[in-house]
């Protein structure tokens, strides 16, 4: 079982993903999506990016990326390292992410997470796809609850 | 249809089998033209081939007709007055008509009301209240569209069928929040006048193009950035996913403003001046609604958690708030083709710090 503290190998991108196979009809109900998102995770003045894909109902892990401008991110959502820790610890403990600890109230005020995008379209579907993103960030807790 | 429009002769011969087949292999529309599923099914993108996929600039008629059919010389005229298509396209409209019904959700099956919990009598009047305004402002955003809809000509069916999927979505955010507001005891709370003139404008508005940008661009952005502060400051994991849900329909709206306006002047650019004159009348709304205290203090209620804590905090919430809103409004503004950065009239203390995040 991978925690804050394998963040962000692979295989927690790669668990975090499974869930969309694992729970399909969840995920399905939600509906589509249409997304490139880059994960960046500033730690110790280095900064490493990650990408996840959303195509239709299915999300994949695009591995860690050397070139930012060949994935064509809609969005990019950047935090330091302890910032995404303190999230992931959050949804483990609670089984989803507690009331300060959503993506999107991580995000509001542009600290400790920020969304930013070449343009308000792409910054936008962040919001269009809140739902689907929250339920794949807490399937992580929801993996431990039922482990 | 009275007796002498039916063809009697006509009867009488398909009644012993002599049927014209001739106009089955006469019809001038394309033969041969076949669409594939895409990933998901079959979407409108992937239909939109041949000549099917061709959307007229100036459609030849105003019927309801489907683009691509044969069409009778002698159909009716249906009396559309938005016949040119730049007024309602947007570049991503056909996927955001296929996103919308893809991501439908049900107010009454989706949102857990078993489990909201009994709330502090202040924190649940507060949400109540947020609830009315929220439920008060959603309806016009289905009452404009259904307003318009009708008045679009059919060739137009995308835009048309995109439109509908927003009445349905706004009627249910109204939904949504009404049951919210009924759901724990607290009930609905105050309408204020100042919400209501602004919902006018953008019903009373004199074209599709000064309505859209009201509502679709500032009224809807304004929203949902609301949406994203009632994810944040809602006191359950009950209203937090009323208002990621609703944070998701509400983003396609403005995403379909956006573009549609963009579309709209990358085409004819010489009505930039038009809609600055629609915003500068609308943009006041910010102003109103961030010094109105059934706005203001519900919302800082729940972010600071008890009404001590709210008094500690003052307008920081609120500041953050609008700072937001101003800042995400004048980018899609600016994306769309209609820098506004210098035209926004607001008192001066509502635009500290916006330099660092608007460019003037």
């Amino acid at each position: 079982m991978t925690d804050e503290t394998t963040f962000p190998s692979p295989a927690w991108f790669d668990q975090m993903v499974a869930d969309t196979g694992a729970r399909p009809d969840l995920y399905r109900r939600l509906g589509f999506a249409d997304f490139r998102l880059v994960l960046k995770v500033l730690d110790d003045g280095r900064a490493r990016s990650y990408g996840l894909s959303f195509d239709g109902y299915d999300v994949s892990f695009e591995g860690e990326l050397d070139d930012l401008d060949a994935f064509g991110a809609d969005a990019t959502l950047e935090g330091d390292l302890d910032s995404w820790q303190e999230m992931i610890r959050n949804i483990l403990r609670n089984g989803r992410a507690d009331s300060a600890h959503t993506l999107n109230a991580l995000t509001i005020a542009e600290t400790p997470l920020k969304v930013s995008s070449p343009d308000p379209l792409g910054r936008d579907k962040f919001f269009r796809y809140a739902e689907t993103l929250q339920t794949l960030f807490d399937s992580l807790g929801h993996q431990l609850m039922v482990s | 249809m009275t007796v002498d429009s039916v063809d009697s002769a006509y009867l009488e011969r398909a009644q012993q089998g002599r049927f014209d087949w001739g106009w089955l292999e006469q019809t001038r529309s394309e033969w041969g033209v076949r669409a594939r599923p895409s990933k998901v099914g079959l979407t409108l993108r992937d239909i939109a081939v041949g000549s099917y996929g061709d959307v007229p600039d100036h459609p030849p008629r105003r019927t309801m007709a489907p683009r691509g059919s044969e069409v009778d010389p002698d159909v009716p005229d249906m009396g559309y007055t938005i016949n040119e298509k730049s007024e309602v396209w947007a570049d991503n409209l056909l996927d955001l008509y296929e996103e919308a019904v893809s991501r439908q959700w049900s107010a009454t099956r989706d949102i857990p009301w078993g489990e909201l919990p009994e709330l502090d009598p202040d924190l649940e009047h507060a949400m109540c209240q947020l609830s009315t305004v929220l439920s008060e402002v959603e309806m016009v955003a289905s009452d404009f569209p259904a307003k318009w809809v009708w008045r679009i000509n059919h060739d137009f069916v995308e835009a048309k069928m995109f439109l509908c999927t927003q009445v349905m979505d706004e009627a249910r955010h109204t939904e949504v929040f009404r049951k919210r507001a009924l759901a724990n005891g607290g009930g609905l709370g105050k309408a204020k006048a100042v919400v209501e003139r602004f919902l006018k404008l953008i019903l009373d508005a004199d074209s599709y193009d000064e309505g859209s940008a009201l509502m679709h661009l500032l009224g809807e952005g304004i929203v949902l950035s609301l949406f994203r502060a009632g994810e944040l400051i809602a006191p359950s994991p009950v209203e937090k996913k009323i208002f990621r849900l609703c944070m998701q329909d509400e983003a396609r709206h403005v995403a379909y403003g956006t573009m549609h306006l963009r579309y709209r002047l990358e085409r004819d650019p010489s009505l930039a001046e038009d809609y600055h004159g629609y915003l500068d009348k609308g943009e006041e709304i910010i102003g109103m609604l961030f010094s109105t205290p059934e706005v203001v203090e519900p919302t800082t209620l729940l972010l600071a958690g008890s009404r001590k804590a709210a008094e500690d905090l003052g307008l920081a919430g609120a500041d953050l708030l609008r700072g937001r809103v101003i800042a995400e409004y004048l980018q899609r503004c600016e994306y769309a083709g209609l820098p506004r950065r210098g035209r926004l009239k607001l008192p001066s203390q509502m635009l500290t710090g916006l330099d660092a995040q608007v460019p003037a």
